[in-house]
């Protein structure tokens, strides 16, 4: 047996899946999935487990299954423990012909691991991603919530500074 | 008039002398007989002869059970019973032909998508008990480990024109 | 011309009169022109992913897929113009860009929709040169194997598993070129109807574990057959490889099981070839086996049955035959019994309560036919878990309930029935009665009718909140049934439960209905294989005893056709006991047990299910007539019938010259005649209820897998979990009230037994109640299947 949403995460964790519920219909509580996932995510240092995973899926009443197919389409669920600070540089078109591969080969030298890892610290990780809609501003990445654009070698060791 | 000369020709003996005008001509020509088995005719890398299954240059054995060259044979020669082995690849546990019943067409080796069966330059061969005639997967594998540099040079000969 | 409901479309040219909102391929499936397609399925819904299915509509930008293009009034479709073929051509060179081209070494290839569809629409060379995509395999049990190299995600098994099946297991994991079937997190399957996703998968992704590698298709014979493992006889056909079954795949029959076929039913063949099987009659001499010959044999069976008539009476011989029997079996074995005055002969094995068995109607049924399940608006299940009993019936609930019916079950333990479940009462054997008097008190039944038993019950009954629900939703459904299924047959209390279950069906004017074990139980009961009727239900001289009875009272000879009696009887202990104690008995079995050897004296090798010939009737009253299809090598089993004949020739009894099943089918017909399947009864003798006591009450299923003994045998059934079900389920409240809540084994005290079994705590089990499973190798080690039991940690 799974345990439940609310042994595994924080009472305030599943309040807030609970108002995301409350936006839906009462019999289409699986629409909150994408949100219940992001948040217990947040609780659990930014990524997802099994249990995490199992635990959604019972209290929204789902198949296991169907939260998996979720949590592994999109992007933005991680399966692995990343750092404190997810650094997500945009590799797509824009952002590729402004330079972002050296973008990430900075970062890579910077911190000495590669993407998808993370950082002996724990404090970060590179990750690589599709377009975030901020071409404008090419090369750019996200780090939090954050968009950082127009990077070049030297504003990111501003920026990477600024963090701490 | 045509009676005239039939009636000259049955008394000079015309027919005996075109025959031995030909006889001549032959004894003297150059001679085309083999002598067979000391001599040979040569042989092309085509040739369908006795059948071999061969192997892969590591030992393992080519053949994977698709059991297309007996679904294609029309002389139902050919019978296969096929397993996963332990490693999970597919094989034959048994792979016979009946070579009273092949007629050498060479489809098995044409249907053949690994080059496994094949039929060999070797001919001569007999049998000298009933049921000799059934090749065995074993018997098959040695045929074709005996012969494997003769069905390696036949197949890369015959490649340019598949 | 065309009113709202149709509309004219033409199609290749050809003019059509179609209804309206109907999809595109459906019309051109029913007017036989051809269109390709992969992810669509008639039965399931429609997804329109694969894109094999585009086709050319005038008038429309692009092409549409005629799948989920719905018909439109004038609409011009070609299947065949260039840009039709062009779309379908670029859709099928997209496919085969990561599929392998390995078909020489697939189980599929032969029957492959990807590989039809690629003669017909693929290129002669593929213009990639790059490399392909490579999936690890899973491992999603014993039945099925994966090749996920191979998949084209069409997401048809995934689609069947929320859909038909009821139980999501299989799902598209990640994303593009990265998008994987299968289970994420790595276990077998446990849905009862997983086989059916080899059927479905139209490349070789899903294949057959048991048969892979063994055969091609096209080297395979056909014969169609009946399913025999559950009351409702699907069709089946049977594929042979050299006279060995070498896989089963269901027929389309709109009527019964549609184009699906149970787990149970398609790989149950392979028990046929266990090592198990009796090859030859033996015979016990001086406690040593010895192979005999027929004759010898036969001529033993008869002089020991002779014996004891002529020393003991015919009534010292007990008849037990298995109710998969055929419908020619058992009425030989009814003419033979009957014509030396032995009217000890049953086929009701997992029974306990016969109490009523005068006033049972003529032939059980479902009470309305499986289509009609489908239409259904409410249905009250009574000790059932139709899902796992009868998956073919689980399916038409199903879809009964998506489109809007209410499921109630009352069952020992809450079951999950794949779908879900307005009110379900889990309650052991013993407040199952007071749940359904209190559901009949409920809906105000006259109690006047119910017989003192039950009318005492009823008037202690309290009425919950959830009896009032059950009976608002009968009451309200407009076409609603009460199913009593195969564990209320088998409760000692199964005339209590009879009596409410029909007085509620009655009160809201429902349909009523049984579900019976084995495939032909129905046949049986129509043939008179039941001690106290004759063919068709009509009255005979005396009754003889019943299964039950037969083995609480031993008889000195026993008959036993095609049974394990340590596995199919309602209690092991008892009737090996029985067994054990006569002076003979004789098996007509396929196979033999160590336990066989210990007690038979004669074993009869009979050919089982797939070798024989014979009639099944199902649940409905569908009389189903199937032939042989295999033969095992070396054997010299005989069909059983052909064995009570010589049986019947020794006695001189008349009408025993058959030369085949069918003639002895046209006999049936001609004695019996029309047969009406009327469920109609009035029942008033009962078992009375015993008095509340403060113990555990022991309530049992017969495992899915373990229902025959043929399925028994079948390796890669028993390698499922649920075949190696074998624990005992209680509550956490009787766990924490036992001091159980950490065991993890408990001892299980039943009778005189005591064994140790693993303990689950599971609360979907009734209060005070051990639920097991049955008919296992842990259970015939202990009592009767309902039964009060004490446990106590190990």
């Amino acid at each position: 047996m799974s345990k439940s949403l609310s042994q595994l995460v924080s009472s305030k964790a599943v309040a807030e899946v609970e108002l995301w519920i409350s936006k839906y219909p009462a019999e289409q509580k699986q629409s909150a999935v994408m949100a219940a996932l992001r948040i217990v995510q947040d609780e659990n240092g930014g990524y997802l487990n099994r249990e995490l995973m199992d635990g959604v899926a019972g209290f929204l009443d789902m198949p296991f299954i169907a939260v998996y197919e979720v949590a592994s389409f999109y992007s933005m669920y991680e399966h692995n423990p990343v750092g404190k600070y997810k650094i997500c540089v945009c590799n797509s078109i824009s952002c590729m012909i402004n330079g972002s591969e050296k973008i990430i080969d900075y970062l890579e030298k910077k911190f000495g691991i590669g993407v998808g890892e993370v950082t002996k610290d724990g404090r970060f990780s590179i990750k690589e991603v599709e377009c975030l809609g901020a071409c404008v501003g090419a090369p750019m990445m996200m780090i939090g919530k954050e968009y950082y654009e127009d990077l070049t070698p030297e504003k990111i060791d501003i920026i990477i500074d600024g963090l701490k | 008039m045509a009676s005239i000369a039939h009636w000259i020709k049955s008394f000079t003996l015309w027919e005996l002398l075109k025959g031995m005008r030909l006889t001549g001509r032959y004894l003297f020509s150059r001679k085309i007989t083999v002598q067979y088995p000391e001599e040979k005719t040569p042989m092309s890398p085509r040739f369908r002869g006795l059948h071999a299954l061969r192997r892969y240059k590591n030992g393992e054995e080519r053949c994977i059970a698709c059991k297309l060259c007996e679904a294609v044979c029309p002389a139902l020669a050919i019978t296969i019973d096929s397993e996963q082995r332990e490693d999970g690849t597919r094989r034959t546990t048994r792979y016979d032909i009946d070579l009273f019943k092949c007629i050498f067409c060479g489809f098995c080796e044409e249907a053949c998508p690994v080059d496994s069966i094949v039929e060999t330059r070797h001919f001569e061969y007999h049998f000298e008990n009933q049921g000799d005639q059934i090749m065995t997967k074993s018997d098959l594998l040695k045929i074709g480990d005996r012969f494997e540099d003769q069905i390696a040079a036949d197949r890369k000969a015959d490649a340019p024109y598949r | 011309m065309s009113d709202a409901s149709t509309v004219t479309i033409e199609i290749d040219g050809k003019t059509l009169e179609v209804k309206a909102g109907v999809m595109l391929i459906d019309i051109a499936d029913d007017a036989n022109i051809d269109i390709p397609r992969f992810c669509y399925h008639r039965h399931l819904t429609i997804a329109a992913n694969c894109r094999m299915c585009l086709v050319d509509v005038e008038n429309a930008p692009k092409p549409l897929p005629a799948c989920a293009t719905p018909v439109m009034d004038g609409m011009k479709v070609h299947t065949k113009s260039a840009r039709a073929i062009a779309a379908q051509k670029a859709t099928m060179e997209f496919l085969l860009i990561n599929h392998p081209l390995d078909c020489p070494i697939c189980d599929q290839g032969g029957e492959c929709e990807l590989q039809d569809v690629a003669m017909a629409y693929g290129g002669d060379v593929s213009r990639y040169t790059e490399g392909k995509r490579v999936v690890k395999d899973k491992d999603i049990g014993p039945l099925i194997s994966t090749d996920l190299t191979r998949c084209i995600h069409c997401t048809r098994c995934i689609r069947f598993g929320e859909e038909i099946a009821g139980l999501r297991e299989l799902g598209a994991t990640g994303r593009g070129e990265n998008m994987q079937i299968g289970t994420y997190i790595e276990h077998a399957v446990s849905s009862e109807l997983s086989g059916n996703v080899i059927d479905l998968c139209p490349v070789g992704a899903l294949t057959a574990k048991p048969s892979r590698y063994s055969a091609r298709a096209w080297e395979l014979n056909q014969y169609p057959s009946i399913a025999a493992h559950d009351c409702i006889g699907s069709h089946l056909s049977v594929h042979t490889f050299r006279s060995d079954t070498n896989r089963i795949v269901p027929i389309e029959n709109s009527e019964i099981n549609e184009c699906w076929l149970s787990d149970r039913d398609r790989f149950s063949y392979k028990g046929l070839t266990s090592r198990d099987r009796l090859l030859k009659p033996m015979i016990k001499m001086d406690g040593q086996w010895r192979e005999t010959d027929w004759q010898t044999a036969l001529e033993k069976t008869f002089a020991a049955m002779q014996d004891t008539i002529r020393n003991y009476g015919a009534d010292q011989i007990g008849v037990l035959a298995s109710p998969n029997s055929t419908l020619e079996e058992l009425y030989l074995l009814k003419k033979l019994t009957s014509n030396i005055d032995c009217f000890n002969f049953d086929h009701r094995l997992r029974q306990l309560d016969f109490s009523h068995q005068d006033q049972a109607p003529m032939i059980p049924t479902l009470g309305s036919s499986i289509t009609d399940l489908e239409s259904l608006d409410s249905v009250l299940l009574i000790g059932s878990n139709i899902s796992k009993e009868q998956p073919m019936l689980g399916i038409r609930l199903r879809k009964a309930q998506k489109k809007g019916a209410k499921i109630c079950q009352i069952n020992h333990r809450v079951y999950d029935l794949r779908m879900p479940c307005e009110v379900g009462i889990a309650a052991h054997y013993r407040n199952l009665v007071l749940e359904l008097a209190a559901v009949a008190k409920a809906l105000n039944i006259d109690s006047s009718l119910l017989p003192h038993a039950a009318n005492t019950l009823f008037v202690q009954a309290q009425i919950l909140e959830k009896h009032s629900q059950i009976a608002e939703i009968l009451k309200n459904g407009e076409k609603s049934h009460v199913i009593l299924g195969n564990q209320a047959i088998s409760s000692p209390y199964y005339s209590l439960v009879e009596i409410f279950a029909r007085a509620i069906a009655t009160s809201c004017n429902c349909l009523f209905g049984y579900l019976t074990d084995g495939a032909n139980a129905t046949g049986a009961w129509l043939t008179g294989a039941i001690p106290h009727r004759d063919y068709n239900g009509a009255s005979q001289k005396t009754a003889g005893l019943n299964a039950q009875s037969m083995l609480e009272q031993p008889r000195n000879l026993y008959l036993l056709h095609n049974i394990e009696i340590d596995y199919d009887c309602a209690d092991p202990v008892t009737a090996l006991s029985a067994v054990a104690s006569s002076d003979f008995v004789v098996c007509m079995t396929p196979y033999v047990s160590s336990d066989m050897q210990n007690y038979a004296d004669i074993l009869l090798p009979i050919s089982p299910y797939l070798e024989t010939s014979g009639t099944f009737i199902n649940i409905e009253g569908r009389v189903q007539t199937f032939a042989g299809a295999s033969k095992l090598k070396n054997s010299e089993a005989r069909p059983a019938w052909k064995i009570i004949r010589v049986l019947g020739n020794y006695f001189d009894i008349d009408g025993f010259e058959f030369n085949s099943s069918k003639e002895i089918l046209e006999e049936i017909e001609r004695t019996i005649g029309e047969f009406k399947g009327d469920n109609t009864a009035t029942i008033t003798e009962a078992t009375a209820l015993a008095d509340k006591e403060d113990v555990i009450y022991r309530c049992s299923e017969v495992n899915m897998y373990h229902s025959d003994s043929i399925v028994r045998r079948s390796e890669p059934l028993q390698n499922t979990p649920e075949a190696k079900e074998d624990r005992i389920h209680i509550n956490a409240d009787l766990a924490k009230k036992l001091n159980l809540e950490r065991a993890t084994q408990v001892l299980v005290k039943h009778g005189n037994k005591t064994i140790a079994m693993h303990l689950a705590i599971d609360d979907t089990v009734a209060n005070d109640c051990a639920w097991t499973s049955f008919a296992t190798a842990t259970s015939k080690k202990l009592g009767p299947m309902y039964g009060v039991i004490e446990l106590e940690a190990d």
